[in-house]
């Protein structure tokens, strides 16, 4: 049994008061809190080894070797990699995707698939892909409620894919795909699958292996991590296979220089994606983060997000004037909801009210989503409201978020 | 004629461009500031505010400077300069 009261004090974010009142803090999906436990590693490598790793051979440069590698095992254990090498250390999941989009080595005229569900992160670096080296570009559209017809995928991926690229759970609708459909279509036809695993990883429990998925993006900082690192989950054949993103230090085994000419001997992955000085604290951090989130158990996790969500989607179809956007099957969706009050017209303002008279917090706009929002009719600029729910959030933030929006739609009425 | 108590330069250009749609008009809705954002008059200083998040947000902080005040009412925010 889970002490949901002792993990919330692991955050010390949630100790401060604004205006002599908690924090409600509804925007896990955008950045997650950060527990003591992965600030402490974090701090640890800046106050006692702040070296080099992999290079320096002194006691400092030795200790931050030993946790960095620690730390990229920890990260292969919480997604199940079978190698280590399988993780590689990015800024987020956006340069994850941006890696494969460019990297990965994709037929002459094959074809791309995504979704218009899809964060721009998860289209833009595969369209640009296409246009690049003239591929085609086919997008899948999701059922109104974020949901996808399994129909469509069979249809569209064909034996032309080379690649698909999908997000695993929506940050806008929180709806999950059906991954492991998508990706036995995929491979039947012999395509390779990118998964946007940005917001289903820091929510429910990720198994690559189990998946068969070629690459999965992660962002550290939506799962308890710092800002500015990533992680880029690839199979070692397809990351042995794919062209190098960034060359330089740290990606070589040898450099020779014969006849005037200057000949280089790559290394194998991970050190092949990870030119020049790494982000050690970030990774150490990232690590401790996947660490601290398996201690508790991500089934634990996903379970004490769907009670909350369950009682707040329930409360949010009984108000007047709130439109929920995508499904409100709660066993289909992470932990948040995204929606829209009739009577105010822009979901900033929603936002502005919710932060000003009840220091909740929530995310409003696109969500960069785009296309989804263009899809449903949703003017981007107006946008919609997200209140996103994690590991630290308690029934006083799921009431106190439903009184500001009663309140808010009593006084717009 | 607005003049804004800190330096221009110390502004972000979404706060700025705030400011200069608000020099424009009394009081705007921050529906109306959005769309203004992105007409062609204001599309050579405005080239953040598709999504609005990070427009609002730059309100927001001019609010805290006290250089443009908000109020809340049926319809939402509608903003407007700081009188002197």
């Amino acid at each position: 049994m889970v002490d949901w009261t002792k993990i919330r004090s692991d955050f010390p974010a949630l100790q401060r008061k604004i205006n002599n009142r908690s924090v409600v803090y509804l925007d896990s999906a955008c950045m997650a809190l950060k527990p003591k436990q992965v600030i402490e590693a974090m701090n640890e490598y800046y106050e006692k080894y702040p070296a080099c790793a992999g290079r320096s051979i002194h006691k400092f440069g030795e200790e931050a070797s030993n946790a960095y590698l620690a730390a990229r095992k920890k990260f292969a254990k919480f997604l199940n990699a079978s190698h280590p090498e399988e993780c590689i250390w990015t800024r987020n999941a956006t340069e994850s995707l941006n890696i494969v989009a460019s990297s990965v080595r994709l037929p002459k005229g094959s074809k791309i698939v995504t979704t218009s569900l899809e964060h721009h992160s998860g289209s833009l670096p595969f369209i640009e892909r296409a246009k690049r080296d003239g591929l085609s570009v086919e997008v899948i559209k999701a059922r109104t409620d974020g949901t996808f017809d399994i129909e469509d995928w069979k249809r569209t991926v064909d034996n032309n894919t080379s690649l698909v690229s999908v997000v695993h759970s929506s940050n806008v609708t929180g709806t999950v795909a059906p991954l492991k459909e998508i990706i036995e279509i995929a491979h039947d036809r012999g395509a390779l699958v990118m998964s946007d695993d940005a917001q289903y990883a820091p929510h429910h429990p990720l198994d690559v292996q189990a998946l068969d998925v070629d690459f999965s993006a992660i962002s550290a900082h939506k799962m308890c991590g710092p800002t500015g690192m990533g992680v880029l989950y690839g199979k070692l054949e397809h990351l042995k296979s794919m062209n190098m993103f960034l060359y330089g230090g740290d990606t070589v085994r040898d450099v020779h220089f014969e006849n005037g000419k200057i000949i280089p001997e790559y290394l194998p992955p991970p050190e092949k994606f990870e030119a020049g000085l790494q982000n050690y604290a970030g990774a150490i951090g990232a690590g401790a983060a996947a660490e601290y989130l398996l201690s508790i158990g991500m089934e634990e996790i996903e379970k004490h997000e769907r009670t909350l969500l369950e009682i707040v989607v329930k409360r949010l179809l009984e108000m007047n004037h709130v439109h929920i956007l995508g499904t409100d099957d709660i066993t289909i969706k992470t932990g948040l909801v995204t929606f829209r009050v009739d009577t105010i017209p822009s979901a900033h303002d929603v936002a502005t009210f919710l932060n000003d008279e009840f220091n909740v917090m929530v995310r409003s706009g696109w969500h960069c989503a785009g296309p989804f929002h263009y899809q449903m009719g949703i003017d981007p600029k107006k946008g919609t409201v997200r209140a996103s729910f994690y590991l630290y959030n308690n029934m006083e933030d799921v009431n106190a978020f439903l009184e500001g929006l009663t309140k808010l739609i009593e006084i717009s009425s | 004629m607005f003049r804004p108590r800190i330096a221009m330069p110390d502004l972000s250009e979404n706060a700025r461009c705030v400011l200069k749609i608000l020099e424009a008009g009394d009081s705007l809705t921050t529906t109306e500031i959005l769309e203004l954002a992105r007409t062609e008059k204001y599309s050579g200083i405005c080239t953040d505010c598709a999504g609005g998040d990070a427009f609002v947000a730059a309100a927001n902080q001019l609010v805290e400077l006290k250089l443009i005040t908000k109020k809340f009412g049926k319809g939402g925010y509608s903003w407007q300069l700081a009188k002197d």
